[in-house]
């Protein structure tokens, strides 16, 4: 892990204690006693950017806290490599791409010269999403337990990419998914992790009304009109351009502004071309803002969820959906589609309301926008189920059962 | 020499002769006075008799000496100053025995009654050295003042020696005067059961003048200062109640969910896959909402109600499935039967089974449970509220759920334990005959806290 990642993230656990109580940071303690000095190799493609990096940079200071030695580290590639990837994750997610044999030559290519060149030591090998995966190959010879970690929505892959995946996946002692419908018939264990947000994080702590309100004057954002949220990277499968759809269909009834805002990842290439057509199609749509956010502006993000009156997430697929999260935490109202990940955390007309197209998005936003006490007893219900199940406390605690489990084959496990 | 003693011999003999004189006075008049003293003090029954004689015999002669040697040195042939100078050095000599025989003998006497008071323990030590400190400073101002020493700049270096000592043991200081508060007030016994408002509670199984020893319900031993007791509001719970003949000892569980990678798009698959599932898999189905859901009111039914509701519109299995009573069944292999007959029930009533809506099928999880053991124990019902307060959810619902049903012991741990090991047979039914399917954990926490502080009011 690179030394500017744990110095910026350094949070003690005891700090989460006024929020989850004393009793449960008691229990991440009792578990950690149970692995100290087990080593724990994360690996995964970025450093920055998108929600595996935001998860492991808060998860792996914290779990060097309750006594483990967690690391995490970064494969190497090039364009050409995240390119291809890119490719396998939009298959993955069910999209129709060309994969062709060169793409998967270039992908071999690349994992084996992190294969050949990646310093792994550890106990556990925690391997994130499809960009790592072929490191397993070095198992027989470094033995450990290695667990396949899986951030996306696999409930539908591209049978190609996930045919040729599979045969490294088969090699891990267990793969981890994000929701049910991610499971797939493997021959290792699966389990289920949900992501989690933190919420000490610059994007999730609280905040001053000076703060928000200097955020939206930077912006130029009318605090007077009601303000349709929606966070997330400059990606197809977020639908930007439903999102501008939806947005046009409630203003014809109610005055209010949408607010699109985002930023890149480096391991993501096709955010730029995402990004020019957003632009292009809200080009001439009153109170309509396209905001690129650069990395980083996490406070930015935190303000603008919680000046929103609605926050909207729109995905055509969806891992998990971590800004739902974010937003239910900060006690909105919510409107998402109920795909990948999200229907966890969105229990429908209990935590916030599901779509499952431009017009149920746009029925749902109106719905909000009318009636603020449903939307306030919504966005009151969403904050308990974030604080029970969706929060890094609870994430902690089940990497610490997996990594239990993976030592045990029964249901029930007494230490 | 010899010459000038053989001349001078009278000179010399008379002071000699009376110091020895004075000796033999004092050996008769020690003899004579402390048979009688110890006589008197036997009657009384004075338990410092011993101490009291024992260290005077001693002084008591040597007092007899220094007077000899000081009538000696009255009539002895030496001249005036040096007459002064040693009259002098003998009465500060006998101040100094003075002072020490009276350190020495309070050193004793309060060692014997110190001793004597049990709760709070005095702080013996801190006592006796004061004392000591005390007494040798009088010593220092009595001898100053008799040899005509300036007083002020001692006086002034004590006042400022005894600043010192004051500020560096301000603490120490202010938790002696809180112990004397604290046992002046005698609200809080050894034995009884306290909390503070700062969060700290147990048995109090020692208590002294600077600091009070809390046995917590962890098993650590708590020392609380004085000072910051009487500063917290204590709450105390009185005497020990009835001790159970073996102590509960709390566990937690912590539980992961497992994907099957098994999944159902109607009935049939659903009752194919239950029939040969796991009791894990039943389990996960019919008891996750309960944890992931509190804070809906009411809860939703089990997953296998809910599904068949939203993503088959089979409303009226839904509800079958819903109302089966997972309260009444005392094994999950037995509770798996019942759900699959009722659904082969419903569908050979129903024979058109409806496909799965869209994208909705029914995934089959597993619950992997991690049981650990909690550093916390009860020995009756007094620490067994207090630690029911604070263990978490997933501790509680190890307790009352997964021991009930999925350990097979047909009842909660805690019913088990309140009858088996502290004879509390009523509370014991009560608790067992709280149904957990209808309530929250934290309701039941609340009921079953409510109930025992009733017993042990």
């Amino acid at each position: 892990m690179e030394p500017d990642m744990i110095s910026q993230y350094n949070n003690k656990i005891e700090e989460y204690q006024a929020i989850v109580g004393k009793n449960v940071i008691d229990e991440l303690k009792l578990l950690g006693n149970h692995l100290t000095g087990k080593r724990i190799q994360n690996i995964n493609s970025t450093f920055s950017g998108g929600g595996v990096a935001e998860i492991l940079s808060r998860l792996v200071p914290l779990l060097n806290q309750l006594g483990i030695d967690a690391r995490w580290d970064v494969i190497q590639g090039d364009d050409a490599f995240f390119d291809v990837t890119k490719k396998f994750h939009n298959a993955l997610h069910g999209r129709d791409q060309d994969i062709s044999d060169d793409d998967l030559e270039t992908f071999i290519e690349t994992s084996r010269k992190n294969i050949d060149e990646m310093r792994l030591n550890a106990d556990v090998y925690f391997i994130h999403d499809p960009q790592p995966v072929m490191l397993v190959s070095r198992k027989p010879e470094l033995q450990g337990k290695w667990i396949w970690r899986c951030h996306i929505d696999v409930s539908h892959p591209n049978q190609r990419v996930w045919e040729f995946l599979n045969q490294y996946v088969c090699k891990y002692d267990a793969a981890v998914f994000s929701a049910p419908a991610f499971s797939q018939q493997l021959p290792i264990r699966q389990f289920m992790i949900s992501p989690s947000i933190d919420p000490l994080s610059d994007k999730n702590k609280e905040l001053s009304s000076g703060q928000i309100e200097a955020v939206l004057n930077k912006y130029g954002l009318d605090p007077a009109k009601p303000m349709i949220v929606q966070i997330s990277r400059f990606d197809y499968l977020k639908d930007p351009i439903g999102v501008i759809e939806a947005f046009e269909m409630v203003r014809r009834g109610i005055e209010c502004q949408l607010i699109l805002a985002g930023g890149t990842a480096t391991d993501d290439p096709e955010c730029a071309e995402v990004l020019d057509k957003v632009r292009e199609r809200s080009d001439g749509i009153p109170d309509v803002k396209v905001l690129l956010i650069p990395p980083g502006s996490d406070i930015e993000i935190n303000a603008l969820q919680r000046a929103a009156t609605v926050v909207l997430q729109k995905s055509l697929k969806e891992g998990f959906g971590l800004t739902i999260s974010e937003a239910l935490w900060k006690s909105k109202p919510v409107v998402a589609s109920a795909v990948g990940g999200i229907p966890l955390q969105i229990i429908n007309k209990f935590t916030g309301l599901l779509s499952h197209s431009v017009d149920g998005a746009a029925y749902a936003l109106k719905q909000l926008l009318s009636n603020p006490d449903l939307a306030s007893q919504l966005g009151k219900n969403g904050r308990e189920h974030v604080k029970q199940n969706f929060l890094i406390t609870r994430h902690l605690k089940e990497y610490l059962l997996l990594f239990i489990a993976l030592d045990h084959e029964s249901d029930i496990i007494y230490l | 020499m010899i010459d000038w003693i053989k001349e001078n011999w009278i000179i010399l003999a008379v002071p000699a002769a009376v110091f020895l004189a004075f000796c033999i006075v004092g050996l008769w008049a020690r003899r004579v006075l402390y048979n009688r003293l110890d006589k008197l003090l036997v009657k009384s029954g004075w338990g410092g008799r011993e101490v009291l004689v024992q260290t005077t015999r001693g002084p008591f002669f040597f007092w007899f000496m220094l007077l000899g040697a000081f009538a000696a040195l009255k009539i002895s042939p030496l001249p005036a100053e040096v007459q002064v100078l040693s009259e002098k050095i003998i009465t500060s000599v006998f101040i100094i025995s003075i002072i020490w025989l009276l350190i020495i003998l309070t050193n004793r006497l309060l060692t014997i009654y110190l001793a004597e008071i049990k709760s709070p323990k005095p702080p013996g030590k801190f006592v006796t050295t004061g004392v000591r400190v005390a007494m040798l400073l009088l010593g220092v101002l009595i001898l100053a003042d008799y040899w005509g020493w300036p007083l002020t700049p001692v006086i002034l270096l004590l006042a400022a020696a005894i600043l010192v000592a004051v500020v560096a043991s301000r603490d120490t200081i202010l938790n002696i005067f809180s112990g004397f508060e604290i046992a002046a007030a005698r609200n809080i016994k050894e034995g009884d059961f306290i909390k503070l408002s700062s969060g700290e509670e147990g048995y109090v199984t020692d208590m002294t003048w600077r600091t009070l020893k809390i046995k917590a319900t962890d098993q650590h031993t708590i020392i609380v200062p004085n000072n910051k007791l009487v500063r917290e509001t204590v709450i105390n719970y009185g005497r020990p109640l009835k001790r159970a003949s073996k102590p509960f000892h709390f566990y937690t569980r912590l539980h992961l969910k497992e994907l099957t990678g098994l999944k159902a798009r109607n009935l049939t698959d659903l009752v194919n896959v239950l029939k040969a599932a796991p009791d894990s898999v039943t389990y996960y189905h019919t008891h996750h909402f309960l944890e992931e859901h509190q804070f809906l009111t009411p809860e939703p039914a089990n997953d296998f109600a809910l599904w068949v509701d939203d993503s088959l519109d089979e409303h009226v299995l839904s509800e079958k499935l819903a109302n089966i009573d997972t309260f009444a069944y005392f094994s999950l292999d037995a509770l798996n039967s019942m759900i699959v007959s009722v659904i082969e029930q419903y569908m050979a009533d129903n024979p058109a089974s409806r496909l799965v809506k869209g994208e909705n099928d029914f995934h089959f999880l597993k619950s992997n449970s991690v049981v650990v053991p909690t550093p916390y124990f009860a020995l009756d019902l007094r620490e067994f509220v207090e630690v029911l307060r604070r263990i978490t959810m997933d501790s509680l619902y190890y307790h009352i759920f997964e021991s009930r049903l999925r350990l097979q012991k047909r009842s909660n741990d805690f019913s088990v334990w309140m009858r088996d090991s502290i004879g509390e047979h009523d509370l014991a039914d009560k608790i067992d005959n709280l149904v957990p399917y209808t309530s929250t954990i934290e309701a039941m926490r609340s009921f079953i806290i409510q109930n025992i502080e009733k017993r042990i009011k």
